[in-house]
Parts: structure tokens; C-alpha cells; sequence
């Protein structure tokens, strides 16, 4: 058997595995805290809407503010628990599809470009939901999710798909070369 | 069939998944929110049915320790007077019907002070446009929520008042609905205050006339 057609997979730089475990790492982390200080971070999400009302819309009725507020803070908790589930997620999507490209593309560029796309694409996109999450109290529902879009779901997230597709056609195009020598 | 050439279609298939599945990402998914009942619609739903199922101790118990019976103290200046203690004297003999109407009666003042007050709040100068429209879009919500829960009470009773609440509640929603269309009229604040003011006197009027309670043929 050559070399070439050796079933090994190679493995990706070290500073990909590092962020990807570094990734799963902050999940877990960011899960743990998210229970154990539930109590701390919705009373802290609260206080932060009181003091911005216009922010929030509060109009100083307690029957309609507490749904306004209610909201906020399920949207605030669902931030954290996105982030603790793409992080764990993204983490392992980092680990196999730059094995995949360490081992599948031959052109140190494409391989450099996919690895780096898919690294930083993997690793920032999740950081969008703790940004979303943190920025509520501040900016309101709307506000903060614009802003974690445009600053973070957008770019990250169009660079892990735009690095899969390519990843996936570079994949197809080995196999069809292949096929055809 | 090689190691790689094995390889090379399975990693192939996962990245097809990966890159289908994460297109739909792009609409950043984050979460729904389902308006949960609060302590006292909560409350109120435990003790009509527990009414319902002719528990009434069951049923003055829930109201003696819950937040329903804590609220129309509260609004106790703004109720008819005795509205609580009649409740309660109801529950404890067992009164079906009255401990209905009586509860409409409170959910009706609730719905016609958020009503009065979002006519205020609406009424003032110094909110832009779209801040009185997303106000009046919260109250709506809020006057909905409480009115709800009467509605059939009311409208088995009155059934012209439960109508009228609901043209003017479906009338005040159309003034803070956003334009759906190019060409549609644009929300406005300022027509939603008669409707607001409408169901604030429809409300009232169904308060002072189901305040006395109903002749009994002996």
C-alpha cells in the first residue's frame, strides 16, 4: 500500500485543537456556571432592564411589565444555554472537518485557508449567543440581536459555511479525479 | 475499494449534512418565547376549576392562599366594595355562579384600569409615535390576557357587552398592527385611544350593573 492510499487520518495543527478543545472547555464551563448561578444572572439580567426602561419599553405597570420582563429573561437564558450548546457542538465540528481537510486536500494553501476559515468560523459563531445574552439588560431584545448578528453570527457563520462547501467540493473533486485516473 | 477512497466519500457525505444544516443557520435561531400565565391568572385558573368540579374547599382554600385573593385587596379602592369578602363567603357556601361572577367582576376592573391607563399613557405628548404604538401594543396584550379569562362569563351574562369589548378590542389592534403592505394605513396612536376609551366604559358599565347581585324567584 502507498503512502498516498494510507487510511490514516492525519491530524490538524495544534492551535486548532487547542481552540477546539479550549471551545468544548468554555461550554462545559459556561453550562456549569449558567446552573449554578442561575439565580445570579437573572437577578443581575433584571436589575440591569429596571434601570433602562425606555430601553425595554416599561411602561410602570406591573401587569404588563412583568411579561415584557419575562421575556427578556427567557431570551437571556436561551443565549446562554445556545452558546453552551454550539460551543460544545462547534468544538467537535472544528476537530472533524479540519481532520477531514489535514488529511483530504493536498494543496498546502486550500489546506491553510479551509483549516483557518473553519477555526475561527467554529470557534467565534457561539461566542455570538453569550454576546446576545450579555447585551439584552443593555440594548433590548432587538438591538442586542442585530448587533451579535452583524458583529458576530454573520461573519463567523458565513466563514464556517463558506469553508464547508468549499471543504465539501474539494472532497468531490478528489474523488472525481481520482475516478477518472 | 483503499483506506482514502473510502474515506473520501464518507467525509464528502458528513460535509454535505454539515453545510445543508448549517445554511439554515443563517437565521440565528433564538429560541421562541411562549407567554407563560402569571400567579394570579394562574391563581384564578385553580379555583374555577376547582369550582367546576364542585371542590369548594378546595377552591377557598387556593383563594385564601393565593395571590388572587392578595390583588383584589389591592385594588380593593378600585372594586366594588365587598367584592373579596363576597367571593370568599360564596366559595364557602358552595355558590357556583356567584363565585363566576364575582371573578368577572374583578377581571373586568382589572382589564378597565389597564385600559383607562393605557389611554393615559398614550394621551401623552411628550412619547414619540412608535413608542405610544408599542405601548399600546403591550397593554392590548396585557388587557387581553385578564379579559380573556371572563370573556364566556360575560358574554353568557351579557352577551351585547362582550361583544362590543371585543369589536373594540379588534378595532384597537388594528391601529398598533405594523403595515403589512406597501399602502396599508400606518400604525396610529391616536386613533387607538377611543377604542381604549370604549372598552374602559364598556367595562365600567358591566361592573356597576353586575355588581348587584341577580333577584332570586322564591
Amino acid at each position: 500500500m502507498m503512502e498516498a492510499d494510507s487510511p490514516t487520518w492525519r491530524v490538524p495543527p495544534r492551535w486548532v485543537l487547542l481552540v477546539a478543545v479550549l471551545m468544548i472547555v468554555l461550554a462545559e464551563v459556561g453550562g456549569g456556571a449558567m446552573a449554578r448561578f442561575k439565580v445570579e444572572l437573572t437577578r443581575w439580567a433584571r436589575d440591569g432592564m429596571l434601570a433602562r426602561p425606555s430601553v425595554h419599553g416599561l411602561v410602570g405597570v406591573r401587569d404588563v411589565d412583568e411579561r415584557i420582563l419575562d421575556e427578556a429573561l427567557v431570551k437571556f437564558d436561551a443565549g446562554l444555554r445556545l452558546f453552551h450548546m454550539h460551543a460544545e457542538g462547534m468544538g467537535l465540528v472544528i476537530i472533524a472537518t479540519s481532520m477531514v481537510a489535514a488529511t483530504v486536500i493536498r494543496r498546502a494553501a486550500a489546506r491553510r485557508t479551509i483549516i483557518a476559515l473553519l477555526t475561527t468560523g467554529g470557534a467565534g459563531y457561539p461566542v455570538g449567543y453569550l454576546a446576545w445574552s450579555a447585551l439584552i439588560p443593555s440594548y433590548g431584545l432587538e438591538r442586542s440581536k442585530t448587533i451579535a448578528e452583524w458583529l458576530v453570527w454573520v461573519p463567523f457563520g458565513t466563514a464556517t459555511i463558506v469553508a464547508l462547501w468549499c471543504l465539501a467540493g474539494l472532497v468531490a473533486w478528489t474523488m472525481i479525479s481520482r475516478n477518472r485516473a | 475499494m483503499t483506506g482514502r477512497a473510502l474515506l473520501a466519500p464518507a467525509a464528502l457525505a458528513t460535509l454535505l449534512a454539515l453545510a445543508a444544516t448549517g445554511a439554515p443557520a443563517l437565521a440565528h435561531h433564538v429560541g421562541a418565547y411562549v407567554p407563560k400565565d402569571n400567579a394570579v391568572t394562574t391563581n384564578f385558573k385553580q379555583v374555577k376549576f376547582s369550582v367546576q368540579a364542585e371542590k369548594f374547599d378546595v377552591a377557598l382554600r387556593l383563594f385564601e392562599t393565593g395571590p388572587l385573593r392578595a390583588e383584589m385587596r389591592a385594588h380593593a379602592a378600585a372594586l366594588p366594595s365587598g367584592l373579596e369578602d363576597g367571593t370568599r363567603a360564596a366559595l364557602a357556601t358552595g355558590d357556583g355562579p356567584e363565585v363566576e361572577r364575582r371573578l368577572m367582576i374583578f377581571f373586568a376592573a382589572l382589564s378597565r384600569d389597564l385600559a383607562l391607563e393605557a389611554d393615559r399613557q398614550i394621551a401623552r405628548p411628550d412619547a414619540t409615535a412608535e413608542t405610544r404604538v408599542a405601548t399600546g401594543r403591550k397593554f392590548l396584550e396585557a388587557i387581553w390576557r385578564y379579559y380573556n379569562l371572563v370573556d364566556f362569563a360575560v358574554a353568557t351574562r351579557d352577551n351585547t357587552t362582550s361583544v362590543a369589548v371585543r369589536l373594540a378590542f379588534d378595532e384597537a389592534e388594528a391601529y398598533v398592527k405594523p403595515a403589512a403592505t406597501v399602502g396599508t394605513a400606518p400604525a396610529d396612536p391616536a386613533g387607538l385611544r377611543k377604542p381604549l376609551q370604549r372598552i374602559a366604559q364598556v367595562l365600567s358599565t358591566l361592573i356597576e350593573l353586575s355588581s348587584t347581585p341577580p333577584r332570586r324567584n322564591s
